[in-house]
Parts: C-alpha cells; structure tokens; sequence
C-alpha cells in the first residue's frame, strides 16, 4: 500500500540507462601534452551505450526545474540552451530517442551528477571510440578514418538509427552530434596564455601545450578544436553528452 | 509514516516562505553568482560549510593542491601580500578562500599544516570540496587543472575577486610572489565603494 502511494507520487522517470561495462588498458591517445607522451593505461569504467536522448533529459529537466530553459541561471548555460524545444519542460516533436543537444557542460555535468555518474575523461572517451565494430582499435584503417570526417554531421558512420555498436557494444560515439567530456576544458590552454614567454610556464604550472601523435587521426583533431572552443555555458545544436560511472 | 508527515512541514516552510516576499527578492542569488553550484565543502578546522556560505562577504577566491611546490606557494604569498597592502579595516572585510583540485590528499589536516605554515589569519579559509564537485567549481571559477601521471596536477594560478553575491568582479594570474598591481586596485575599489 505504501509503495503504491510512493510509486503514485513519484515524478515521472525514463527508463535507467544502460551501462556497458568498459575494460581498461593501456592506450596510446592521439593527444599529448607536455611532460606526457600520450601513454596512458584507462581504468576500468562503465560508458551509456548511448548517449542521452530527449526523453531522458525531459524526465532530468521535470525533476529538476532549476535546468529548465526559462529557470537555468545565466551562469550555467546561454541563451542557446534548449532553444529548440517546443516547450520550456517538453521537447515535442522532436524524437524522444535522438541525443539531447543544445546542452551546456553544466547541464550535462549535472544531469550525470543525478544518475549518480559522471561525464567520461577523454581519455575513456576516446578510448572507445577507438572501435569500429569488429575492432577495439581501428584507428590505423585509412577509409574509416576518412569516414570520420563526417562526425558530428548528419553523414557520420554511426548517424543513423541502425547504425551496429562498436567492439564494446557502445553506440554513436561517432554520430550526428559531438559529445562533452568532463575534462574538456584542459583540452587546450587558453591561446592567449600560450604565446611563450616565461610567465606561461608558470601559470600553468609547469606544462601546458597539447600536440598531436597522429596528425593523421581526423576525428580527433576536429573533436578536439570543436572542445577547446567551448565555454562550459555553451550550447551547440550538434553537441550532446553521455554518462559514465567510475569502477573500483 | 515518514512520506506522510514530510508534507504538512514542507507546506508550512513554503507557506513561511511565500508570506515574506519581499526578503525572498532581496535575498535572490544573481544568475550569472557562482554561488548558483551547491557544493559542500570542509574547512581546514574540519567544519563543515556550503559553498554559499561565503555569500555576504567580499572574497578573493583561488584553487590549488597543497602538494605542490612551485605554483601554490606564490598563490599564497600573492594572497598575503594583497592583504598587507590594504589598510587595516579593509583586510578585516575581505575573505580569502582557495579550494583544493586534489580533495583526495587534501585533507583539513593537510590544510590546516598550509595554513600553520603560512601562518595565515583567521581571514584565509582552505576548502576541500567533495571529489564529484572539484570539476564543477573550477568550471564556474574558469580554473583549468590536469592530474599529472606523476601525481602532481598542472592548473591555471589565478587569484579572483567576487562580489557579496559571488559575481566575479576582476581576475588576475599569478606569476610570482606579488599580486598584479591593476588587481589589487580593484580589489581596494570594490572594498571603498561597498563599505
């Protein structure tokens, strides 16, 4: 009887999410930064098989209606934030299943923060979307990587609905729309503290250039610049995000 | 029982709150405030505080890892010296808060020897924040930091003047054991014109 009440009352929820359970290795990413040669071993993780559509951040947004588009504090997204929904708490007509775009880091920070996860590193990040389907590391395959040069486009490999997962089951890392990262904003330095006299070693405390190992890596490259030109209020109506959860 | 009994209070607390409207305006957190992020922090004397409760007050604000020997040492010394180039009742408004990047080492211990060694005034406040929030302050504070494979963390050292209400007023990089003249200007504007 009780749990009828409690189940009555409850805001209404999407389905949970589902998590695939990630591997870790060692991995060799495309970027590097000083005092770092881009060598690094990712822990195990669990990554959303996909990443957060419209009926899960609608559901987010009812529960929270401080991230409403007409309530959310000018600190933590821009005018763009939500823009496209038809309502300010409903998406319609929008498919409910397509990723949830026009979201700022902060929003996406705290949608993952609600789930009880977080916004995956980089490196997770791009450790999985190192995989084509049949291969966890398709990176050295000059036609896919040509291929890559579509994401974030409506053309990307994994744009379309039955488009196959990846060698780890994950779906659409390489779809329509880019994805936020948790550490997004140490992608770059600020150019503007970059330019190489004594005072830039200092305020970044030692190091700070990224470069690339593989400049032939297109899909990083352009994922990278596209990051690094982001504020964490900023929205872009092909940037959406995913979810992970820490393992121990 | 508990579900049931938590509606009738909440409904007197709302109705507390919507009969005093005019407080509820003044009190209103800006938008653009960082205190808009709830985040609970531990202070170096293990008291437990909200992010917001630094609301009300001038602050200069800053992050840093207590580990760390070059970058974090000028923070503090930046801080200091903005402190001795106030005059007395100024100093006594302002606060300074510096939030830990690495909660995980950063203990209220491991603070408080920070602020013992510094020798610090009451003034100074060093704030481990939980894990899950870290990324989330230095995004409102434009703090950018990196774990090091070595375990040291790369960060951008800035020292940032917020208003009573957490807006940021003026920033500057720290880049040695002087704080930039241009900020501490500011920093005695803001106290003269807010007294």
């Amino acid at each position: 009887m009780l749990g009828l009440v409690l189940l009555a009352t409850s805001p209404p929820a999407a389905p949970a999410a589902t998590y695939v359970e990630i591997a870790g290795g060692a991995f060799r990413s495309t970027i590097r930064y000083e005092g770092n040669d881009g060598n690094s071993a990712v822990a195990n993780f669990a990554l959303m098989q996909h990443a957060v559509s419209n009926r899960e951040f609608q559901a987010f947004v009812m529960q929270h209606p401080q991230w409403r588009r007409d309530r959310v504090p000018a600190l933590f997204a821009d005018s763009g934030y939500l823009s496209h929904w038809q309502a300010a708490d409903a998406p319609d007509p929008l498919d409910a299943d397509a990723p949830a775009i026009h979201v700022s880091w902060f929003a996406a920070d705290a949608y993952c923060k609600a789930q009880q996860a977080r916004l995956p590193d980089w490196a997770e990040w791009e450790y999985v979307a190192a995989a084509d389907p049949l291969r966890r590391d398709a990176r050295d395959d000059p036609t896919r990587r040509s291929r890559l040069f579509a994401d974030g486009t409506p053309h990307a490999v994994d744009a379309g609905r039955d488009a196959p997962g990846n060698a780890y089951g994950i779906h659409g890392l390489h779809g329509a729309s880019w994805e936020w990262v948790g550490d997004f904003s140490t992608l770059l330095g600020d150019s503007d503290k970059r330019g190489g006299d004594d005072g830039d070693r200092l305020q970044f405390c030692g190091a700070t250039g990224l470069s690339f190992n593989n400049r032939d890596d297109y899909a990083v490259l352009k994922r990278v610049a596209l990051l690094s030109a982001m504020q964490p209020r900023s929205t872009l109506g092909n940037l959406g995000f995913r979810c992970a959860r820490s393992r121990p | 029982m508990r579900p049931f009994l938590a509606a009738p209070v909440t409904s007197v607390v709302m109705g507390l709150l919507f009969s005093l409207p005019s407080l509820a305006i003044a009190d209103e957190l800006p938008g653009d405030s960082v205190y808009q992020v709830a985040a609970s922090l531990t202070a170096q004397d293990g008291r437990s505080l909200t992010w917001q409760d630094l609301r009300g007050r001038p602050v200069v604000v800053s992050m840093f890892y207590s580990n760390c020997h070059l970058m974090c040492p000028l923070i503090i010394a930046s801080g200091k010296e903005l402190q001795q180039q106030l005059s007395t009742g100024d100093r006594d408004a302002l606060e300074l808060a510096v939030l830990s990047i690495d909660p995980v080492r950063d203990t209220p211990a491991a603070l408080q020897e920070v602020a013992d060694a510094h020798r610090l005034d009451p003034h100074w406040h060093l704030l481990r924040p939980r894990d899950s929030d870290v990324r989330t302050l230095a995004a409102v504070l434009d703090i950018r930091y990196r774990a090091q494979p070595d375990g040291t963390f790369n960060h951008t050292s800035a020292l940032i003047l917020l208003d009573r209400d957490g807006r940021v007023l003026a920033r500057s990089e720290v880049t040695g054991l002087k704080p930039d003249p241009g900020f501490v200007a500011q920093v005695k504007r803001y106290l003269a014109a807010s007294p």
